[in-house]
């Protein structure tokens, strides 16, 4: 049956309405969640707040194994959905870059966004920041186009990679977020005492 | 610590622990629905009884007539070469063997066309190229070919010229006319004539 998109049971004139109202929910989710705090997100790094761990761990483990679940009931064809090309050397580089900057600005991109529909002038300069980085890497695209694209191995997943069922490995994360939300409980726990100025 | 992170952590434990024993299903490679409606909606797929007779008659080694119907049927009658994959049995991977091959047409026939284009929507959803539909099925083959009918005198020349083309492909297929032909000089009647005694003159000399 599913995907909805690639198979026609909803046309090409309702795909960008519903984006529209589906980044509507997920932009209030983040606010809901507290992400539009840029404490609240600095705070995984430094052990006093891991609401964005929890949350994002949630949705990572709730998609895979509902996922495989759809795909055994034959409710979704997987090898129609979409999987992200890998570009191994630059991904990691844009991974490092992206925690860097929420260490420091307090925000990934989205968050900043309805950090700003909120108010929030930090996360104003934020996004201003984030506009001016994007132009920056448009302009200098040229000379980043060779190591952009290397390192290239295609739509691959996990599975195809190492040969291990995709159980195994929504079994495997999934143990290991669970045991996240419980460590980063006690984490917080025990940062949170010795901070006196902050509350929670 | 909430009660229902303990309920809520034993919930999706016991769900990925379930992912463990759940296999992928193996979906077989299907054109999207639009490009099935699009193509079901031409008459291209189409191919006339008179078109698969002159391909038989001139032995094209690139057709291949398949017989959708049950093998019961298939031994009772069928086309020249056909062979049998019966609709049942067009997904195991013996009867799939026959289909896109590169350089091959293939021509799906029944008693009439409903089977046939059935076979027909099955392989075009599995992306089998050079699949056609006999017209009318094997009906429409013995309507035309086996017994064609005279047009009537105010009928174009084309459909003469089919006629005729029908008449020839009914002697090749059947070989009934030649026996016909044979038969209707055995009843012609040959009349001896006698010739008549002259007659003797009576009385002698």
């Amino acid at each position: 049956m599913g995907p909805l998109f690639p198979n026609n049971l909803i046309s090409g004139e309702w795909n960008l309405l519903i984006a529209l109202f589906i980044g509507m929910a997920f932009g209030f989710l983040l606010e809901a969640s507290g992400f539009s705090s840029a404490r609240n997100i600095a705070g995984a790094f430094y052990g006093y707040n891991f609401v964005v761990v929890r949350v994002f761990f949630t949705a990572v483990i709730v998609s895979m194994v509902g996922l495989l679940y759809l795909g055994y009931f034959g409710w979704l064809n997987l090898s129609q959905i979409f999987i992200l090309p890998t570009y191994l050397p630059s991904m990691i580089t844009g991974a490092v870059i992206m925690g860097v900057g929420m260490i420091i600005g307090g925000f990934c991109p989205g968050t900043s966004l309805t950090a700003v529909v909120i108010g929030k002038i930090d996360a104003l300069f934020f996004a201003i920041g984030l506009y001016l980085g994007i132009l920056l890497f448009a302009e200098g695209y040229p000379f980043l186009e060779k190591f952009y694209h290397a390192g290239y191995l295609g739509h691959i997943t996990l599975t195809e990679l190492t040969g291990i069922k995709a159980g195994w490995w929504a079994f495997g994360f999934t143990v290991i977020a669970l045991a996240a939300f419980w460590v980063t409980a006690i984490i917080e726990k025990k940062v949170r005492k010795r901070i006196k100025e902050y509350k929670f | 610590m909430n009660r229902n992170y303990y309920i809520l952590t034993a919930i999706m434990f016991f769900l990925a622990l379930g992912t463990l024993f759940i296999h992928e299903r193996k979906v077989p490679p299907e054109i999207s629905p639009g490009e099935l409606l699009w193509d079901v909606l031409q008459p291209t797929r189409f191919v006339s009884t008179d078109e698969v007779a002159k391909r038989l008659i001139e032995k094209d080694p690139s057709l291949l007539l398949v017989d959708v119907r049950p093998a019961s049927e298939y031994n009772k009658f069928t086309l020249p070469n056909a062979v049998n994959v019966p609709i049942d049995s067009l997904l195991t991977p013996a009867g799939q063997s026959y289909f896109g091959n590169p350089g091959m047409k293939v021509v799906l026939f029944s008693n009439d066309a409903i089977l046939a284009n059935q076979a027909w929507v099955l392989l075009k959803r599995m992306d089998f190229k050079n699949n056609y539909v006999m017209k009318g099925g094997l009906n429409e083959w013995m309507k035309t070919i086996i017994q064609p009918k005279m047009p009537p005198q105010t009928a174009p020349e084309t459909a003469f010229e089919r006629y005729d083309f029908r008449k020839a492909a009914h002697l090749y297929f059947t070989g009934a006319g030649i026996a016909k032909a044979g038969k209707s000089a055995s009843k012609m009647k040959v009349v001896f004539k006698k010739r008549k005694k002259a007659v003797v003159a009576a009385g002698g000399c």
